[in-house]
């Protein structure tokens, strides 16, 4: 008999290797005064930048990590949506993994605890980062906890003070959450003297986080968009194979949501690798249309140009999104290995637009219960498009899509949406 | 293989061509030599500090170049940027053969011009220049095969993502690796700066070392007779001493 826990792989997997391309390497801009990758070295974990930098097809998951993954409730459900079936009047089989079901609602988690495991065996004693809407920073804050190591976020400011519960929850976990622009940094201090009431954003928290890292010798971690953190999240795709392989279906189409890509490559890439699946398709929002008007260019991840250059697709560092209520998928670029992979025509892409995001949330949640994240909701969208096409062609394929988080910390954006909408 | 890197003109005129001969001297087998770039893309902070000094005071960069070439008998590969050149590259390629100038090495071939690679070599060598292919972990599979096929001289494998910064890598497996994929001969760089690093790559399968940023630290420390000294004890490791 196979135990749940057997369902959770023991090696993370890589795609570097598997890409047709050579991957463009990290550099600093032209007149660079000082070393990018050098301030990698010095901020981030060394096992983690060993693993940012791997080209093994296969990493192995510390018996620890994976202790910890069990813990969480991993392997995450991979569930039928059969009412959604069901209403949308389609041959095809529609599953969903789904990765609301850990602790802090969302994919976040698995990174933030292999990062702070290494971390914690490396003798770092506190961890820093930044959050926007608050779900990476919950992930850090558990995964700190979960290994005895105190933790510091840098939440911006507007949502430090419109998302009380997420701040909450982290303060729970026993983080420190300060509202950023802070006055624990000189970066932090600038701008408040300029103005003390500076709203903040997700790259000043971005630069102060790494400033206070640095100044006090923390360690910092990083959420999205880098190849080590695509690689922790391979976890849930790799999971979901296993899931699959013991109902006897194989995939035809794959579906994740993208913000930096994280929880796109997580979910999707193993199958890539594996060569299992017909058709990838990475979902982004019409309001913020890197896949549409972006360009697979040199740009820096962080809007405080901290980082070194990486090529990805993108709206540029200074692209100042709209208000979406997806606040994930604002970011204004994509993980370069998912980005290569869209330009090689390898994964396909959509983007849809928020009103279509609000229908499709809707849609899943009266058909299956789950609130779902409004960023995943992007997924549900292709999702239904995908079935809806399959009834019309009379298909009888599977689709399976990665459902990242579940929504019931959005309830006020739903809220303001439905008054929007009626 | 030894494979000595210098920067063009560094740390000046004079010093530059004492540590060309130096450096064969003390056994460097071939000699890469970089002239400052505009935009060093794929270089770290070492190498660029001295192109900054090298921009600094100003050289004729072909005149320079002629008697470096003039001044030892090795194999001499130009180490550039193809992105810089390509303006101007049949020109460019020209003058290098007409001053005896063995070959080109571009780091940014398989990144930047992936998809017109091979035209590139095939214009090299029709100048009568050899190419030599630059690699590196990322590149997958069934193109270090092919380019190492197509490379003159040797393969040139990158360890590191950027020069001369220590990244956290495993240096054996990474050279395990791409052994089995090429027939050529081997060389690693890119970050290889001591002597511990160099064993583990020499064991693991590599015909030689291209040493670049090792030197010029230490010229910054104790000046050219330093960086020679510590070429003819990479010459040491490499004869199995």
């Amino acid at each position: 008999m196979e135990f749940q826990e057997d369902l959770v792989p023991k090696y993370w997997y890589n795609i570097i290797p598997d890409l047709p391309k050579p991957l463009p390497p990290p550099r600093d801009p032209p007149d660079s005064e000082f070393s990018r990758i050098e301030l990698l070295k010095r901020i981030m974990p060394k096992e983690v930048l060993r693993q940012q930098f791997t080209v093994e097809r296969f990493v192995s998951i510390p018996e620890k990590v994976r202790e910890a993954y069990i813990n969480i409730g991993r392997p995450t459900p991979l569930l039928r949506a059969r009412r959604l079936e069901e209403m949308l009047r389609t041959p095809a089989r529609i599953y969903f993994k789904f990765e609301g079901a850990t602790p802090t609602g969302s994919h976040k988690i698995n990174t933030a605890i292999a990062q702070a495991y290494f971390s914690m065996e490396e003798g770092v004693n506190h961890l820093v980062t930044e959050t926007g809407a608050g779900q990476w920073g919950t992930a850090v804050a558990l995964a700190s906890r979960m290994y005895g190591l105190e933790s510091s976020i840098f939440m911006v400011r507007v949502s430090y003070e419109q998302k009380p519960q997420r701040r909450t929850i982290m303060q729970l976990y026993g983080a420190k959450v300060y509202s950023s622009p802070t006055s624990l940094t000189e970066y932090g201090k600038k701008l408040t003297s300029q103005n003390p009431d500076h709203p903040g954003s997700l790259g000043i928290a971005m630069s102060e986080a790494i400033e206070y890292a640095m100044t006090n010798g923390y360690k910092y971690l990083v959420g999205s968009v880098l190849d080590v953190v695509v690689l922790h999240q391979s976890v849930i795709g790799l999971e979901t194979i296993n899931q699959l392989r013991n109902l006897d279906e194989e995939p035809d189409v794959l579906i994740g949501c993208v913000g930096g890509g994280s929880n796109f490559g997580g979910f999707v890439f193993p199958f890539i690798g594996a060569q299992k699946g017909t058709k990838y398709i990475a979902v982004g929002s019409f309001e913020v249309p890197k896949f549409s008007r972006g360009t697979y260019n040199y740009d820096f991840p962080d809007s405080a140009g901290l980082l070194p250059l990486i090529k990805m697709i993108t709206l540029g560092k200074d692209y100042v999104p709209p208000p979406i209520y997806s606040g994930g998928l604002r970011y204004h670029g994509a993980a370069p290995s998912l980005s290569m992979l869209i330009k090689e025509g390898i994964v396909k892409w959509r983007e849809y637009n928020e009103r279509e995001i609000f229908e499709a949330a809707q849609t899943f949640l009266q058909a299956q219960g789950i609130v779902p994240a409004p960023e995943s909701s992007h997924a549900i969208k292709a999702v239904i498009d995908e079935a809806r096409e399959a009834r019309v062609k009379n298909e009888k394929k599977v689709i399976v899509f990665n459902l990242s988080g579940h929504g019931l910390l959005d309830l006020p954006n739903y809220e303001s949406m439905m008054k929007r909408m009626s | 293989m030894l494979v000595s890197y210098l920067t063009l003109g560094y740390p000046n005129r004079e010093q530059f061509l004492t540590l060309l001969k130096g450096l064969v001297d003390a056994g460097s087998d071939v000699l890469e030599i970089g002239p400052p770039p505009k935009y060093a893309k794929y270089d770290g902070p070492v190498i660029r500090r001295s192109f900054k000094q090298v921009s600094s005071q100003g050289y004729d960069m072909w005149a320079l170049l002629r008697e470096a070439r003039d001044a030892v008998s090795v194999p001499i590969v130009i180490l550039t940027y193809l992105e810089e050149w390509i303006p101007t590259l049949e020109d460019f390629l020209i003058k290098l053969k007409d001053i005896g100038i063995n070959g080109v090495l571009f780091p940014d071939l398989l990144i930047d011009f992936i998809d017109e690679y091979e035209e590139y070599v095939e214009a090299v060598r029709t100048h009568g220049l050899k190419s030599v292919i630059f690699t590196s972990p990322s590149v997958p599979d069934p193109l270090i095969q092919r380019a190492s096929k197509l490379s003159d001289m040797f393969l040139y494998y990158g360890v590191r993502p950027t020069t001369g910064i220590a990244i956290p890598i495993t240096v054996e497996s990474l050279i395990t690796r791409v052994r089995t994929l090429v027939e050529n001969k081997l060389v690693v760089g890119f970050g290889l700066s001591d002597v511990e690093d160099m064993r583990r790559a020499l064991k693991a399968g590599a015909d030689g070392v291209a040493i670049g940023t090792a030197y010029i630290e230490e010229i910054e420390r104790g000046g050219v007779k330093s960086a020679i000294a510590l070429a003819r004890k990479f010459r040491g490791v490499l004869d199995g001493s």
